[in-house]
């Protein structure tokens, strides 16, 4: 081996703690690379490939009527369908632990032959017959239930009965049962009208034939056949295309896994400042060795690359430990995503790709931001690399702080450690990026996760209701409403109403963009007391209701679009027929789907239900989780009394628990980010402080052979990355404001449509000051015992 | 000896080298002219801050003039680039430092062998036993496998002067040696450097040890920039 090739080896070697370091630095970018993106893949595949299985319908139109077999092969036969099967979903309610929980029973019009919407086995029966169902897997915790057991279910129009659960499906469609805290089971039209219901299939599944990821054109041909419907006397209601292709979730998922990813390259690139800084030095600490070899024929060259050779080495290094380890962690975290969306990981490998980019960019980052330092040092003058003699004398930036008045409070000490933090404006200015950078990332992971649960209690703020109970049918309020408000703890009884709807534009058929498990991309007209004391609507333009019977409307930011504004007029079906409406407000719901206001005597109006109403909205005394579960069991002992079917009764708790559920696992990761920037960051301030003393050798083998103590000379390493530490204290929180503002617009939109409220947590401010606080010190000590350790001989003596 | 026999080895002509400092411009060296020939054992010498370090710079082109011209084995090293300079003053200079400058992480030998490496001079088969032979040469053979700080200051000396040595250049430099030196080392040096001449060398040395001048053939002695008296050199 060359000897230059020895000297990179020995040189790596005999400082192997610090370029361990360095290792760890460029690791950690690497490996949250590698984890985030290898989750992602994986997701990303496993996502299409989950949702796709199941050959989701493209279209789903929803109808009265019957729809014969015959008539249903005319549908398969149309021009531009390749599939087509009935279907219904009934949301019922199931007892839990003597507690009513909803339970979306989907109905099959043949388990044996199921071609769109399909579910996977997983394990018993798949065919049940009229007094049992299959439930998918991720609600039996949901019910509390295994397979075999029997769940009482009561439908909107049946009396309460056991259906025995027979066997277990995976349905990759569905959120996650926990997710929505509702239980999802499948059962035979026979099931359904041993259960109390008289209706019929309601729901004709179509999948296209051509066109299949073209939204427009799958409700082109959807229209088609609602229009072969209509001939054959069926009344079409609705027309649903959700997002073809597309999971639930799939587009918040992607957007979510991109910021990870940029938080990880930028992790990266905060490790590779550190790395630059640390080449920078060990430049500086070379700089006679340079000088040496270029004296003995070495060129710029040949020196520059024994440079990026080491650097090379310690990225291989670095690689070599992440990349394996980040397989491990995307393991982990494409699992919990996995549970997350309820997918089954099909295939666990990651594709080629990642470590790819993880080795192009663990090599390519780190080379490009020590490349200056590097090729600078490398072509240094003989004469210059000669007569080095370490750092320089206090530069202007430390004179002038000297002359600050307020420094001159201060004792001896600490105005020299003052002045030595300025010494080096270059180095320093990188490690007050780098540890601004950590800091701020620290920070905006908390400010976001603080910020996500004050969003979330504004469910509560928002609805002063603790209880919503949808009805079968509307049934004249007097006789109910004054029975619930009689109910100790009772505060406040309203009764409200509610209708799906869409926005009529100049289609024939209203056309939403509903999943079939009917909450993703839903749209309702939610009919109100204008001077109701249940609801606390964020109004963000316009205003709210005030005048009973009007045409006004204000709707919430998931109906709204882009180009609606107040003062426009909008068409809204109800209960199939266009309604017109004057948009006078726009409010801010959290955890709502698309909703329309309107006053309930407009809505009495226009479907001629005057004093009727299908929702009641219940506000209790106390707000807490146990009360309200034992007022809603007086409720529907009162409504069982009066003989009023419930459609659905959804306690305000569980609306939040199911909110929370949706974003935990990812506020979670944004947390370790921050704990892997604090790792970063600290590194950073680690090796600054050590290489400003190393530099320094000289000249505190002077100070203390001019009587400086251990004692004064450990104080003052210490004081200077306290002081570099608390600088950048100051300079993460300015940009942990911005960076807060953007990661709570994101995340908010994605989740809510509507960004986050700008937080500031003190307990990261306080955590954050800890760790620097911590860090600064140990990073100051161990260079601090270094420098007294050495002889004063020694220390006046070291190149 | 009759120099005007061989064309010039080292030829200064007219150099003066300025350095700026806060009240203007400082000259090291004033209008210098000087010719060495090959095969001298030449000292140069003054009082710290006379500008004798200066010449050495300017010989071994590790620094340039501000005016005149330095050639040296008959090239204009002034003229040449940083780049050219390294491969130029690897082939045909060989520095030695006062305080030996090896490296720390190299062996002995390895030590030795980098000059060849980075000018690829040698086959690189040949090179470790060409650095061998130059350490057996200097006396020190049997330390070529240690590391540098287990030597003591005369034992790295001589790793420098084999250093120096190893793509055999036909100019050696010396700045003050034996400055950290004790005498019988410092003594022992000298005779190398005594020995390296008469092999064909020229050997170039700045010192202030006035014991060792009967080593020199000849003597420059600068003062404030200037040269005040020169011995068997053409001034």
């Amino acid at each position: 081996m060359k000897p230059r090739y020895r000297k990179v080896i020995r040189d790596l070697t005999s400082s192997y703690s610090k370029n361990l370091m360095l290792a760890l630095a460029i690791a950690v970018g690497v490996f949250g690379i590698g984890s985030i993106l290898g989750a992602y893949k994986v997701i990303n595949r496993e996502m299409a490939v989950n949702y796709l299985s199941t050959e989701p319908a493209s279209a789903t139109i929803e109808f009265e009527g019957r729809i014969s077999n015959g008539l249903l092969d005319s549908i398969r036969s149309f021009p531009g369908i390749k599939k087509a099967e009935r279907r219904a979903t009934i949301t019922a309610r199931m007892k839990v632990d003597e507690r009513w929980y909803p339970i979306l029973l989907f109905v099959i019009d043949d388990f044996s032959k199921m071609e769109i919407s399909k579910f996977l086995p997983v394990s018993g029966s798949q065919n049940p017959d009229h007094q049992s169902m299959l439930v998918e897997r991720s609600a039996l915790p949901v019910m509390h239930a295994q397979e075999g057991d029997q769940i009482t279910i009561r439908t909107p129009h049946g009396q309460a009965q056991r259906v025995k659960i027979v066997g277990q499906v995976h349905d990759p469609g569905l959120a996650p049962a926990w997710q929505e805290q509702a239980g999802y089971a499948y059962i035979s039209l026979e099931a359904l009208h041993r259960l109390g219901e008289k209706q019929n299939f309601d729901l004709l599944r179509l999948q296209v034939s051509d066109n299949e990821y073209s939204a427009s054109e799958i409700t082109k041909k959807a229209e088609l056949v609602a229009d072969l419907l209509k001939t054959k006397g069926i009344t079409v209601h609705e027309i649903q295309v959700p997002p073809p292709g597309k999971h639930p979730h799939q587009s918040q998922m992607n957007a979510v896994l991109t910021i990870f990813t940029v938080f990880c390259f930028m992790i990266l690139m905060l490790g590779s400042i550190l790395v630059a800084t640390s080449m920078a030095t060990l430049m500086v600490k070379q700089i006679r060795q340079i000088g040496v070899m270029k004296t003995i024929g070495g060129n710029s060259y040949q020196i520059a690359s024994l440079y990026f050779l080491m650097l090379l080495v310690i990225c291989v290094i670095a690689l070599t430990v992440s990349i394996p380890l980040s397989r491990l962690a995307a393991y982990g975290f494409y699992t919990q995503i996995a549970v997350l969306l309820n997918l089954e990981i099909t295939d666990t490998s990651i594709p080629w790709s990642v470590p790819l980019i993880q080795i192009l960019s663990g090599i390519t980052v780190p080379m490009i931001a020590a490349a200056f330092p590097l090729v600078r040092g490398s072509r240094i003058s003989v004469r210059a690399a000669l007569d080095n003699y370490g750092v320089s004398a206090t530069s202007n930036t430390a004179s002038f702080l000297s002359r600050l008045p307020i420094i001159n409070a201060f004792n001896d000490t600490f105005r020299l450690a003052l002045r030595n933090a300025f010494r080096q404006r270059a180095r320093l200015a990188l490690t007050l990026g780098l540890l601004a950078a950590g800091g701020a990332m620290f920070m905006t992971a908390l400010n976001v996760s603080e910020a996500w649960d004050k969003n979330l209690k504004r469910i509560y703020v928002q609805r002063l209701y603790d209880q919503e109970i949808k009805l079968n049918d509307r049934i004249n309020q007097d006789s109910i409403l004054g029975r619930i408000k009689s109910l100790e703890g009772v505060t406040t009884v309203e009764g409200w109403d509610y209708s799906s709807t869409s926005v009529v534009k100049e289609s024939k058929y209203e056309v939403t963009r509903t999943y079939p498990d009917k909450g993703h991309g839903s749209f309702s007209i939610l009919a109100l007391p204008v001077n109701t004391k249940l609801l606390n609507p964020t109004i963000t333009e316009g205003r709210w209701l005030y005048a009973e019977g009007t045409n006004e409307v204000v709707l919430n930011q998931l109906a709204r679009t882009s180009e609606m504004k107040i003062g426009d007029q909008i068409y809204l079906s109800l209960e199939d027929k266009p309604t017109t409406w004057k948009i006078i407000g726009f409010t801010e719901d959290v955890g709502s789907s698309a909703a329309a206001y309107i006053s309930i005597r407009s809505f009495e109006k226009l479907n001629g239900s005057v004093n009727h109403i299908k929702m009641i909205r219940i506000g209790y005394a106390d707000r807490s989780k146990d009360y309200a579960w034992n007022k809603n069991r007086e409720v529907d002992r009162v409504l069982e009394e009066l003989n009023v079917r419930v459609s659905s009764s959804t306690p305000v708790w569980l609306l939040h628990n199911a909110v929370a559920a949706h974003m935990k696992v990812l506020v979670n990761s944004l947390l370790a980010m921050a704990i892997l920037m604090a790792v970063v960051g600290t590194l950073g301030l680690t090796s600054t402080i050590s290489m400003n003393v190393l530099e320094r050798t000289r000249e505190i083998g002077v100070m203390r052979a001019i009587g400086a103590t251990p004692k004064k000379i450990r104080s003052l390493i210490i004081l200077e990355g306290l002081t570099i530490g608390i600088l950048s204290i100051v300079l993460a929180f300015i940009i942990s404001l911005g960076l807060s503002y953007f990661m709570g617009e994101f995340i908010g939109r994605i989740s809510f449509r509507t960004p986050l409220t700008l937080t500031i947590s003190i307990v990261a401010i306080v955590i954050w000051i800890m760790i620097v606080t911590i860090g600064s010190y140990l990073a100051s000590i161990l260079p601090a015992k270094r420098a007294n350790v050495i002889t004063t001989r020694e220390a006046l003596s070291y190149e | 000896m009759d120099h005007q026999q061989s064309k010039p080895l080292i030829e200064l002509s007219q150099v003066t080298k300025s350095y700026p400092v806060a009240s203007g411009s400082f000259s090291a060296l004033k209008n210098i002219t000087l010719k060495i020939d090959s095969r001298q054992l030449i000292s140069i010498t003054g009082k710290s801050g006379s500008g004798k370090s200066t010449l050495l710079n300017l010989i071994t082109g590790i620094d340039r003039p501000t005016e005149g011209s330095v050639i040296i084995n008959g090239v204009r090293v002034d003229k040449l680039s940083e780049f050219e300079l390294a491969s130029w003053r690897g082939k045909n200079v060989g520095v030695v430092f006062q305080f030996f400058q090896l490296l720390p992480t190299l062996t002995i030998l390895e030590n030795v062998m980098l000059p060849m490496d980075f000018c690829n001079t040698y086959p690189k088969k040949d090179r470790r036993e060409r650095a061998l032979a130059l350490l057996q040469m200097v006396g020190i053979g049997e330390q070529a496998e240690k590391f540098p700080s287990t030597l003591s200051g005369g034992q790295q000396q001589r790793v420098a002067i084999a250093r120096a040595l190893a793509n055999d250049p036909p100019l050696i430099v010396a700045d003050e040696p034996t400055g950290n030196l004790d005498s019988q080392t410092a003594t022992a040096i000298f005779e190398l450097f005594a020995k390296l001449a008469t092999s064909g060398k020229t050997v170039v040395v700045v010192t202030h040890e006035r014991e060792f001048s009967s080593y020199f053939e000849s003597t420059i002695n600068i003062a404030d920039g200037v040269i005040v008296k020169a011995a068997a050199v053409q001034v």
